[in-house]
């Protein structure tokens, strides 16, 4: 009797297990369209984590003592949102994992579309997206989410690099904002002296994560970029040589912080928050984060320097909210509509307003930007300078291989390889 | 019909399962893939061969990536087993506060890899890393010293981080052979006249060889097979160059799209790791056999 009892547990055990292994298999299937039988539309949605509050925004109590999906459910009864909020860190792994899973969400928040789109994965924003909110968007953002005439995505938030400077440090040394890059090495080589090595006097950021928005500042600032003027690859242009070797002439002269190929911009801007670093390219949310890490800077802002007779360009960064395919769903313009009431609620003035001032970011429609201003006088310079500034070609199929080329031309060059040589084979890669 | 023959594989189904579910079943998954066209957004293609094997070892950082691969567990595996030999010897003396030395011995282990390379990221800061600070503080540096000074030094830290939080596991798997050997043995050697380093080569390491056979191949495999420390420290900047075999296959994976050679090098070191860890347990298999 004792053996069949335990017999019986293992068998119970084993099903037990296997009951747990096949009960994930229905969750994958496509969610959207339940509508046939009076159920609510189920619409997967992936939302990128900007910041500490944007969980507890979009779940916790963090909108009025409510959340976002709760209010949308209220709003929306027939559609039912399963909503996640992932970091940037894990975001990539777990979109490509789904998609190779056949589990792709049916909304996903993220910077890149191409590959998605080139794929045949994703809708085309015309079909899903209401066109009073479609004309909304601010157009110079929309011209950057096309491949072939077609919108893919449309534009969450976008935020503007600009330089910030310590205002007492320079008035200190005696020094005012440079504009080109002659003034700059003369200003940080000011600073540097004034200041014994102490401070370091410029920022510069040629990691892993970012070092690609390090190429664009200086190699914009010199009249080139990944482009040419026919939108074709020209990263191996006398200019984009020129300027990143200035860039590293500035490191090997000690007029940066010390590790560029492994300080992120938040290092920088930390160091920055802590009046160890004088001037530095940041983001517009640079005063909110220094506020946050209890630093009391006297700030200010101004372009980003260029080479001598050139215009600098401030670099902008932009994310994207996209739609994918679900054949599976039974009723596609059910799904659809679905997805264009989340738009229309995610972007109606009530609750983006909210949201974007939380994240500390720049509005991406123009409904927004009469109360942005309102509640913050300085997002009207920064509006200004968005309307002005250039942005990744994230359009191009080649864009990661250009991103992580560029990184690591920098990065051997940092450790004594020659920038020429490896931007002509990144060229030679991305034409062969 | 006899009860007892089949009552093991009821037994063993739970198990045969899980392992089936969690490690073959994904084995099984990337060698297909492998063998795979695969998209930069990870839709999975029509069957290429063995197309992704060569553009894997074409890659220009694949060489120094091997290079780094097999420094990194050879440094790690083999400078900790020698600490954790060492220490073990020294737990398994009788002294005061042995229980205490014990359990701070376990701190380095127990605690998160990614922690443990964080903290340690702290601590070589050149602007307000504690290392510094306190070398200042105490007078003997006038300056402080810019412990990442180049991408050869940064990797000795990786490493060096990989040996503190490997020394433990190998301490403690030491430290259970160590007890293991009867006392009796030692007394008997004594008597023959043997010194300290006649009984540890002819008694303790004899003995302990089983437990020290464990460490090597596991340590091989987790050291292989270890993501946090480098990830976190270095993320394999500069331009590769203190990626180890799994960091760069998840840099090439995530960041580079380049899946399908990532799926390759996913087998290749899986392989590279099938051998070794069989060369070393057939070597020692058969020396214990012939002893």
């Amino acid at each position: 009797m004792k053996k069949f009892l335990i017999m019986l547990l293992a068998a119970m055990m084993t099903f037990s297990l296997a009951a747990c292994g096949g009960g994930s298999s229905g969750g994958g299937e496509s969610s959207g369209g339940g509508e046939a039988s009076g159920e609510p539309v189920e619409l997967d949605v992936i939302i990128c984590e900007y910041g500490p509050n944007t969980q507890n925004w979009f779940l916790g109590t963090g909108m009025d003592g409510s959340n976002f999906v709760d209010k949308f459910h209220e709003a929306n009864p027939d559609v039912k949102l399963n909503l996640e909020v992932v970091s940037w860190n894990d975001v990539y792994t777990v979109v490509d994992t789904r998609i190779a899973n056949n589990q792709a969400p049916d909304i996903l928040n993220i910077d890149v579309f191409a590959n998605y789109a080139n794929d045949g994965l994703l809708m085309p924003v015309k079909d899903y997206c209401p066109e009073d909110l479609y004309n909304d968007f601010f157009p110079q953002f929309i011209e950057q989410s096309v491949i072939d005439g077609t919108v893919w995505a449309v534009p969450d938030l976008a935020s503007a690099r600009a330089m910030f400077y310590n205002v007492d440090m320079l008035k200190e040394v005696g020094v005012e904002p440079p504009k080109t890059w002659a003034e700059l090495k003369e200003v940080s080589q000011k600073i540097k002296e004034h200041y014994n090595g102490e401070v370091y006097p410029w920022g510069i950021d040629m990691t892993t994560d970012e070092g690609q928005a390090a190429f664009a500042y200086y190699t914009w600032g010199n009249g080139g970029g990944f482009v040419d003027a026919d939108g074709k690859w020209a990263v191996n242009s006398a200019e984009n040589t020129e300027a990143i070797e200035f860039a590293l002439g500035m490191i090997n002269e000690g007029l940066t912080n010390p590790n560029p190929a492994t300080e992120t911009r938040y290092d920088l801007q930390d160091m920055f928050a802590a009046g160890k670093m004088a001037m530095l390219i940041a983001p517009n949310q640079l005063p909110t984060y220094v506020a946050d890490k209890g630093g009391t800077i006297n700030m200010a802002t101004a372009g980003i320097p260029a080479a001598e007779g050139k215009t600098g360009s401030s670099v902008g960064v932009m994310d994207r909210v996209m739609a994918f395919k679900d054949d599976s769903a039974p009723d596609q313009a059910a799904r659809n509509e679905a997805i264009g009431k989340f738009l229309k609620f995610f972007y109606d003035p009530e609750n983006y307003v909210g949201w974007v001032s939380m994240e500390g970011f720049l509005p991406a429609v123009n409904s927004a930007v009469e109360a942005l201003v309102a509640s913050d006088e300085s997002f009207s310079a920064w509006l200004d300078v968005l309307n002005t500034c250039q942005f990744y070609p994230t359009a191009m199929a080649e864009w990661d291989q250009v991103k992580q080329g560029v990184i690591k031309v920098e990065q051997d060059a940092l450790a004594g390889g020659s920038v020429q040589e490896g931007l002509d084979a990144l060229q030679a890669e991305l034409t062969k | 019909m006899n009860r007892t023959k089949w009552e093991p594989y009821v037994w063993l189904l739970p198990s045969i399962l899980l392992v089936s579910i969690f490690v073959v079943f994904p084995i099984f998954i990337v060698f297909k893939l492998s063998f795979s066209e695969i998209s930069k957004s990870g839709v999975v293609g029509d069957f290429i061969g063995f197309q992704n094997y060569v553009d894997a070892v074409h890659l220009p950082a694949f060489g120094i990536v091997m290079k780094n691969t097999f420094f990194w567990v050879i440094s790690v595996v083999g400078i900790s087993t020698i600490l954790g030999f060492v220490i073990a010897l020294v737990l398994n003396q009788k002294f005061r506060g042995r229980k205490i030395a014990r359990s701070i011995l376990i701190l380095p282990w127990a605690t998160s890899l990614v922690i443990q390379a964080s903290v340690w990221n702290y601590i070589i800061k050149y602007e307000y890393g504690n290392l510094n600070n306190i070398l200042l503080n105490l007078g003997i540096i006038k300056q402080a010293i810019n412990w990442r000074s180049s991408y050869q030094i940064e990797f000795i830290w990786a490493c060096a981080v990989g040996i503190f939080v490997t020394v433990p596991f190998v301490t403690f798997c030491i430290l259970s052979g160590l007890q293991s050997i009867d006392p009796a043995l030692y007394e008997a050697a004594t008597v023959d006249g043997a010194g300290f380093w006649s009984k540890l080569k002819n008694v303790t390491v004899p003995l302990v060889k089983p437990a020290l056979t464990v460490s090597t191949v596991l340590n091989i495999i987790y050291v292989f097979n270890s993501f946090p420390i480098i990830y976190t420290m270095t993320k394999g900047a500069p331009a590769n160059k203190t990626d180890t075999m799994i960091t760069y296959l998840y840099m090439l994976s995530f960041y580079e799209r380049k899946k399908g050679p990532a799926s390759a090098l996913s087998v290749i070191g899986f392989l590279i790791l099938c051998v070794c860890a069989s060369i070393y347990m057939f070597g020692v298999m058969r020396k214990e056999e012939s002893v």
